[in-house]
């Protein structure tokens, strides 16, 4: 009987602390330096949706993309399209949540070229 | 001899000069002392500094390795300091979390919404319209209690252009990035980048009598403002004592140095050669050092002629790519400042972290040599130098560069290093300089959550 409620209290507490990154997430992309890009994250089950604020050519612009996918256990994939770009060009994203509550990854753009650049991404503290 | 009054004036057809302090203007003389006038100059240097990421912090290149007074100066991008190490009060390891996003749609705009932060310590309002909003600023809160005896309760200077109009991206006006003074917090104050307009402003804040045109027309004469003003100064010279005709004969020389210095110039500018800043007027020069150096000598006559007691000075643009030769960096700024966390590249970002620092070790050595009530100006000075950015390659507001130089009428000791608690707010730090400045029934002071003992 002891055993059985140990188990179903570690259950409970382990779908209680079960990951979730839903929020908005200031993600620094390191290109040549490390590009401030805001990342919002809604988890359903183990279902995310979002989406990514990508900088532009022009300066103080950017582009707003929709993404879908998953978090598997720690691991975090999405994937978009970006709208209206001159060649097809799509937005993949892995990444893990760390202990600490940050997120690291890798961003990838695959366009006329593909780029890859890595990521980390802490919560914003949302503020009025 | 009747006391002079401190609002004497030189005055001839066309133009006004304010008057240094002197020993016939006593009773006021006695009472300034009493008052402890304390000037005060805000410097802001943009886009933080090389010590402030990780592998800086290590090297100590902004901050020195020891808290207290027994600090060394050698590693940091304060060396130059060094000759004035007594009037100085670093202050490491604050924050200013008001420069951070506050929202999604914020994410990204640091350079845009930093500039506005860094002397009113309050988040701005993300807007590209008229409605912008931030905080009332340093500068201006000790300006509205203690500066409006003078002819201009304070002055704003920038080196680099500020006339953008409009959006600057990521949802912010660029008045969030021009202006660092803040009347009240919708209020932002415009800065002035030409020298020949400052000098115009200081010698014309008495009223001149003198036109636009006026003073155009006396330029092309290469006639000096003095030249208006001689029979005047030369009545008062005969009621002088000795050492206040030095005094009047020192300041006469400096203000015409300056004058002459603009002239110089602003003939070099229109002559025709190409201009490293085609763009800017006239009366810029292109040497940052130069531009810089004469700002500073502004502000000294200013200070001198008692026509304001509050300066804030501007002295770069986040987004700039300016080079400056002079401190052993080749590249512009702005790609240097995003040094990608290579130690190479953030050594090199320190060179010019160093040289603009250095650039106001230039200031304290003219305020040290400038005798005023019970000392120099520089005891009686507070001169704030920072950045609301902490690591430029980060866009982060962590450990942002400061420190305060002069004694400020003795409120600052001097000679020492405080290091902070982590995670202190900046306008802690500022809240103790405003208290100690007079305004001790100030509650708080931005995002300030208490004072910090400097």
């Amino acid at each position: 009987m002891t055993k059985l409620l140990a188990a179903v209290l570690l259950t409970l507490l382990a779908a209680d602390t079960a990951a979730n990154v839903t929020g908005t997430w200031n993600m620094g992309v390191q290109g040549g330096h490390v590009v401030p890009v805001a990342l919002v994250l809604t988890q359903d089950g183990k279902d995310v949706t979002g989406t990514i604020a990508m900088p532009t050519q022009h300066a103080g612009e950017r582009k707003e993309v929709t993404l879908k996918g998953a978090l598997d256990g720690k691991a975090l994939s999405l994937s978009g399209t970006v709208d209206g770009a001159a060649d097809p060009t799509t937005i993949e994203i892995s990444g893990t949540l760390q202990d600490d509550g940050t997120m690291e990854g890798t961003l990838t753009i695959n366009g006329s070229d593909r780029h890859s650049a890595p990521w980390t991404a802490e919560r914003l503290k949302e503020r009025k | 001899m009747k006391p002079l009054s401190r609002r004497a004036l030189l005055r001839g057809a066309g133009a006004t000069i304010a008057l240094p302090l002197l020993e016939a203007m006593r009773p006021v003389r006695a009472s300034a002392a009493a008052q402890k006038v304390v000037r005060l100059v805000c410097i802001e240097m943009v886009h933080g500094a090389a010590g402030s990421a990780a592998i800086g912090a290590r090297k100590n290149l902004w901050a020195p390795a020891a808290a207290g007074r027994d600090f060394d100066l050698a590693p940091t991008s304060l060396r130059r300091l060094a000759p004035f190490r007594d009037h100085l009060t670093i202050v490491s390891n604050c924050d200013v979390e008001s420069a951070d996003p506050f929202t999604a749609s914020e994410i990204g705009g640091d350079h845009v919404r930093s500039s506005a932060v860094f002397l009113t310590q309050s988040h701005p309002k993300q807007t590209e319209g008229a409605d912008v909003s931030a905080g009332v600023s340093f500068d201006q809160l000790y300006a509205q209690r203690f500066g409006q005896d003078t002819a201009l309760p304070s002055i704003q200077l920038c080196i680099e252009p500020v006339d953008q109009a409009g959006g600057c991206g990521f949802g912010y006006s660029c008045v969030y990035t021009d202006a660092i003074s803040w009347a009240t917090p919708t209020r932002p104050l415009p800065m002035i980048r030409d020298p020949r307009i400052v000098f115009d402003r200081l010698f014309g804040a008495y009223g001149s009598g003198a036109s636009p045109e006026e003073r155009r027309a006396r330029r092309r004469e290469d006639r000096s403002i003095l030249d208006w003003v001689l029979r005047s100064a030369e009545r008062l010279r005969r009621d002088l004592g000795p050492s206040d005709r030095v005094r009047l004969n020192e300041y006469l020389d400096q203000v015409r140095e300056v004058e002459r210095r603009i002239a110089r110039v602003e003939a070099s500018n229109a002559s025709g050669e190409p201009r490293d800043l085609p763009d800017a007027p006239a009366g810029v020069p292109d040497s940052f050092s130069e531009h810089v150096a004469l700002m500073f000598d502004l502000q000294l006559l200013a200070f001198a002629s008692d026509v304001t007691r509050v300066v804030s000075f501007k002295l770069g643009r986040d987004n700039s790519n300016r080079v400056y030769p002079e401190s052993g960096c080749s590249g512009p700024f702005h790609n240097a400042s995003h040094h990608g966390g290579r130690e190479d590249r953030i050594d090199d970002f320190a060179k010019i972290n160093t040289y603009h620092v250095g650039t106001i070790a230039y200031l304290l050595e003219r305020m040290s040599k400038t005798a005023d009530l019970d000392g120099t100006l520089l005891d009686n000075v507070l001169v704030l130098y920072g950045s609301p950015m902490g690591d430029s390659n980060m866009h982060n507001h962590k450990r942002v560069p400061f420190f305060a130089a002069g004694h400020a009428g003795g409120a600052l000791k001097g000679g020492v290093h405080v290091k902070a608690p982590a995670g202190t707010p900046l306008a802690n730090a500022m809240l103790t300089l405003l208290r100690r400045l007079g305004l001790d029934d100030l509650p708080a002071f931005g995002d300030s959550t208490g004072a910090l003992g400097l």
